[in-house]
């Protein structure tokens, strides 16, 4: 691959690409397998061997990510993370649902701007797709440290408001895990 | 009249076709190849999937054959499209979204190992070289969508790619000098079956074809790309 952009400014610190590569080769390990589902020797030997090129050839992608360190602290967080999340998406499943069978139709759509203090590009991936994985509310772009969000019951077009009100209970963690 | 002699024609077909179908047997094996394949392609090719087998064992030069179509066709293509490209130069595109951007980086390197790992377990489970080497150049299909301004190496993409082809014709050409064998008999171990390292070539053919297939169809892809710009 060719990086045409200067994305990495630091490259030059030889501790990030150690520690980026060490990342890269325990995920995609794991990944291996989840994949093979086996712990045979000959699966293990050559998922490593995967695991290492991959790793070796790659890493530099993952630098510019801002993947977080990992503690017990931030795994215990992703956990309840993903469970915030899970009850998130049913319960704005549930409205989006009443909102669709009420005969007077109660929305107010409209495309309101949030903002985020999240800095790296991984979580503020993860945020704009959270919002748009909660039915109601879509994230059209991401522009610098703001979110077009398109909502579909528009409470409040302020910013600070409606940062509160859409990106506040999912930022509260990924604040703890990424920062 | 006209009428009457397509009535005519169609008669004689009907007959033809009705005479024919009466004297295949209904519901029975009509060759006997593929019951061979299914009794045995496990013991003669140590592969456990018995499409491998076929694919790569038995009927591994017709896949040579299949290899070299696909490998015309990506350079007939890159051909064509470089006539039309005379010019040479690439307009600056406009960046995807950060969340394209950010995503495609991250599942890069995991799409990649989803196709190693589909064309190195090509003689176990379903897929093979041919299917891994879409699912790898899927990944720089989006590479290309989510992180526009990025190319492939030329260079590196044309070694992969000769590399894959010479060690498959190589393997083949080996298995000629062995006392007494074919072109692309399996003269390595066979070892046991289920086992990774097992079914003597046929993984290594396959690792091969997965890379040919992977570099040639993200040429492609390049080719197609710089097209479009």
């Amino acid at each position: 691959m060719e990086d045409r952009e200067t994305l990495h400014e630091d490259s030059g610190q030889q501790s990030g690409r150690t520690r980026s590569f060490l990342y890269l080769l325990v995920l995609l390990f794991l990944t291996w397998l989840v994949l093979t589902s086996s712990l045979h020797w000959h699966e293990l030997l050559v998922g490593v061997v995967v695991s290492v090129l991959l790793a070796l050839f790659l890493n530099k992608t993952y630098l510019g990510l801002g993947m977080p360190p990992l503690s017990i602290k931030r795994i215990w967080f992703m956990i309840s993370y993903l469970v915030v999340l899970g009850v998130e998406i049913i319960k704005a499943n549930l409205d989006v649902a009443w909102r669709i069978i009420h005969p007077k139709l109660p929305i107010n759509p409209g495309i309101v701007i949030i903002k985020t203090d999240l800095r790296q590009d991984i979580a503020k991936m993860i945020l704009a797709n959270s919002i748009t994985l909660t039915p109601g509310t879509f994230t059209l772009d991401i522009i610098g440290s703001e979110l077009l969000i398109h909502w579909i019951d528009v409470k409040s077009e302020d910013t600070e408001e409606a940062t509160r009100l859409v990106g506040e209970r999912f930022e509260r963690y990924l604040r703890v895990i990424f920062e | 009249m006209r009428i009457f002699l397509s009535l005519v024609v169609l008669a004689v077909i009907a007959v033809g076709i009705g005479k024919t179908l009466m004297e295949i047997p209904f519901g029975e094996d009509t060759t006997n190849v593929g019951g061979y394949y299914i009794q045995s392609g496990r013991d003669d090719t140590g592969a456990a999937n018995i499409v491998t087998s076929v694919v790569v064992g038995y009927r591994a030069f017709d896949t040579l054959g299949e290899v070299t179509v696909l490998f015309v066709a990506a350079v007939g293509l890159g051909a064509v499209l470089a006539v039309g490209s005379a010019s040479g130069r690439r307009r600056d595109v406009e960046p995807a979204s950060l969340v394209l951007y950010t995503g495609c980086r991250f599942l890069f390197p995991l799409i990649l190992l989803f196709g190693a790992y589909i064309f190195i377990h090509g003689h176990l489970t379903p897929g093979g070289g041919f299917q891994g080497g879409a699912i790898v150049a899927s990944a720089f299909l989006l590479v290309y969508l989510g992180c526009r301004g990025r190319r492939i190496r030329h260079g590196w993409s044309k070694a992969t790619e000769s590399l894959g082809g010479l060690v498959f014709v190589g393997l083949g050409l080996l298995g000629l000098t062995a006392a007494g064998h074919f072109f692309l008999s399996n003269y390595l171990p066979k070892g046991t079956v289920n086992h990774l390292f097992s079914a003597g070539i046929i993984p290594i053919i396959y690792v091969a074809i997965g890379f040919k297939v992977g570099a040639e169809l993200a040429g492609v892809i390049d080719d197609l790309v710089e097209e479009s710009e």
